[in-house]
């Protein structure tokens, strides 16, 4: 049989182009292998594909869209998320209620909010942790103000000087959860027990 | 040809020299003039200090004892050379009468309800921020004003910080860029004595044909091979040298096919573009910060969480206000729009993963999975979160039960039919439903 370069050579290219593209990078996302399987048809609460016309290749919905479409209509901005419904409120997996004193009200917060805990070893060891996750950036590993961001942030007080040393407890409570100054509020970021636990810890800082 | 004119050679010099004068001239007079102007300058701040002018003492050790107390008391509000959340304090001994800041300082409050006019902008101005009650003395509040005077004159050192990080950074580029040069050079000295080789065996087989050439007592056959012609025609056509073409394309295609199905499903290396320009280089690089910071699930829930836009707030109201990139967050926040960040990391969803369960419990490093994020300006998939993966770490990963009352029981039933240590394995790890259902 005389050999066909010609068939091989389309051969060859034709298998290049079926998987030269399955290789992700970049902008590439790669070829999946079962579509059907990978894609939620849940909606997703991090993934929002709103393209109604996304995989409508393999799809076979129902409401005729396509196989990938994942976004909830019936939300603002089409988003999978949703903001808890006004008036209700969250008791969170510690069993506390929202804080409720407002932004304004420090003064009277430093007089009047006590911690829920006692300011044991293991409260401390864990304000210290979350201490050097959440706040070392600005406020320094030793309270100083001296952290990589707080030194390019500026106005970031000692906790050991002047009158920072001697706030109470429940104003560096209010503190964390709504900020002062030029600290933002991390209210958000922290739940209520970690921020007592982390409270513990910068009072242990003040009296260094 | 004569050399008439200005330009003839008595003239060169006088005209030199008339020009020479007439600069030491013009250079003198300036000279006096600075002189006779610092001199002036100086007396009349002699003649300040004299007199006491502005009421604010010069000693160092007063100077020093407001350096300590504008340090632990003022600087969260307030610096000398720029707005922090108060305004600057540069000179601000001329701005306002001594008593005037005396009592600001004490009570800003009463100032501002007295109805003074200034006060009351100032308190507009900055969004109505209350300045904390001072309570000092005067002569504490003169030694801090003394420190801010001595600093009002010095020139604002600009943020020395990120020159000497950029400086680092840059003689790293270098460094990686030596070793790439490094190799260029060996491969490039390879080359040349390869080639010098080649050219060497052509001219020693050349001169050896030419010595054949000229015997005469050969036999036929050697006679071939000395006056036989090298044809490329003839070689592409000949046998053994389709075979070993053929051979070779296929293989080369067979590889290439199945390396690429083994790509199938796997997004390795998938580096989108997000909608900012947020580099983790900077933020997790360079300043440090902990990816717990913004990724607040990662240890309550299955997903890390891409941050808010609040959670960005918190250091960019103040940090590279004037950037187009942090423009978008802004207009993100004041239209209550939501960013749409790309994912990076599509799990499929058939397959069930956890991150609280991993860095919670398991107190893996996020850099195990995701690789050197810190590193990345912008974010890659370094793992192939392929199942083979997966299975291969629960296979070697040693259970965290250090202080987790939950696995006691584990531990000791394990303990008593095996010596090796607690893997994820043995507590289920490979079982299809754990992560399939």
């Amino acid at each position: 049989m005389r050999f066909n370069w010609n068939t091989l050579f389309v051969g060859a290219l034709a298998a290049t182009a079926l998987f030269g593209c399955t290789k992700a990078g970049g902008e590439n996302q790669g070829v999946e292998y079962a579509p059907n399987m990978y894609h939620s048809v849940a909606y997703e609460p991090l993934k929002q594909i709103t393209d109604k016309e996304a995989g409508s290749w393999l799809s076979n919905r129902e409401d005729g869209l396509g196989e990938f479409f994942n976004s909830n209509v019936n939300n603002p901005h089409e988003m999978n998320m949703r903001e808890p419904v006004a008036g209700t409120v969250k008791r969170d997996e510690n069993g506390f209620l929202p804080y409720r004193l407002p932004a304004d009200s420090l003064a009277y917060a430093a007089e009047v909010v006590k911690s829920p805990f006692e300011k044991t070893e293991a409260v401390v060891a864990n304000g210290k942790a979350l201490y050097e996750k959440f706040c070392i950036q600005c406020h320094g590993d030793t309270g100083q103000g001296d952290g990589k961001v707080g030194v390019v942030f500026k106005g970031v007080p000692s906790y050991s000087k002047g009158r920072v040393a001697e706030v109470s407890e429940g104003h560096i409570f209010h503190v964390i959860t709504h900020g002062k100054g030029r600290m933002g509020a991390h209210g958000s970021q922290l739940n209520q027990k970690e921020r007592w636990e982390i409270v513990a810890y910068v009072q242990q800082l003040q009296n260094q | 040809m004569t050399n008439r004119g200005f330009f003839d050679s008595d003239h060169k010099t006088q005209c030199f020299l008339l020009i020479a004068m007439m600069l030491f001239k013009t250079f003198f007079s300036r000279l006096a003039l600075t002189l006779m102007l610092m001199v002036s300058l100086m007396a009349s701040s002699i003649a300040q200090d004299a007199s006491g002018g502005d009421g604010i003492p010069t000693d160092e050790a007063t100077i020093s004892a407001g350096q300590s107390l504008f340090e632990d008391n003022c600087t969260v509000c307030h610096a000398v050379h720029e707005v922090v959340v108060g305004p600057a304090l540069k000179d601000v001994h001329e701005r306002r009468p001594l008593d005037w800041i005396q009592s600001f300082i004490r009570n800003s409050q009463k100032v501002i309800q007295s109805g003074d006019e200034y006060a009351v902008k100032l308190y507009e101005e900055y969004n109505k921020t209350e300045m904390t009650s001072f309570d000092f003395s005067n002569e504490e509040i003169n030694s801090i004003l003394a420190y801010i005077k001595v600093e009002s004159g010095k020139t604002p050192v600009a943020a020395a910080e990120e020159p000497a990080a950029d400086g680092a950074s840059a003689t790293q580029a270098g460094a990686s860029e030596g070793v790439s040069d490094f190799v260029m050079y060996a491969l490039v000295i390879n080359l040349v004595i390869l080639v010098l080789i080649l050219i060497v065996l052509a001219m020693i087989v050349r001169v050896l044909t030419k010595y054949l050439e000229q015997k005469s007592d050969l036999d036929v056959e050697d006679q071939e091979i000395i006056s036989a012609r090298f044809s490329l025609a003839a070689l592409f056509k000949s046998k053994p040298m389709i075979a070993i073409m053929t051979i070779l394309f296929v293989a080369v295609i067979t590889k290439t096919v199945i390396d690429s199905l083994f790509h199938v499903g796997v997004q390795q290396g998938y580096a989108p573009v997000q909608p900012i320009a947020f580099s983790h280089e900077i933020h997790a690089g360079q300043y440090d910060i902990d990816c717990n910071y913004c990724h607040t699930g990662v240890t309550k829930s299955k997903n890390a969480n891409i941050p808010s836009a609040n959670i960005c707030m918190n250091c960019h109201s103040a940090i590279k206000t004037d950037s187009d990139e942090i423009a978008k967050i802004y207009a993100a926040v004041e239209n209550n729009q939501p960013i749409e960040w790309v994912r990076v990391h599509n799990l499929p969803d058939l397959a069930y993963f956890n991150h609280s369960q991993h860095v919670k419990v398991g107190g893996l490093e996020c850099q195990q999975c995701h690789g050197e994020v810190e590193t990345m300006e912008v974010v890659r998939q370094e793992a192939p979160l392929t199942m083979g993966w997966c299975i291969d770490c629960h296979r070697t990963t040693e259970v965290n039960s250090k202080g987790n009352a939950y696995y006691d029981k584990l531990v000791e039933l394990h303990a008593e039919h095996s010596k090796e240590p607690m893997r994820v394995e043995d507590i289920g790890g490979l079982e299809c439903s754990k992560c399939h259902y």
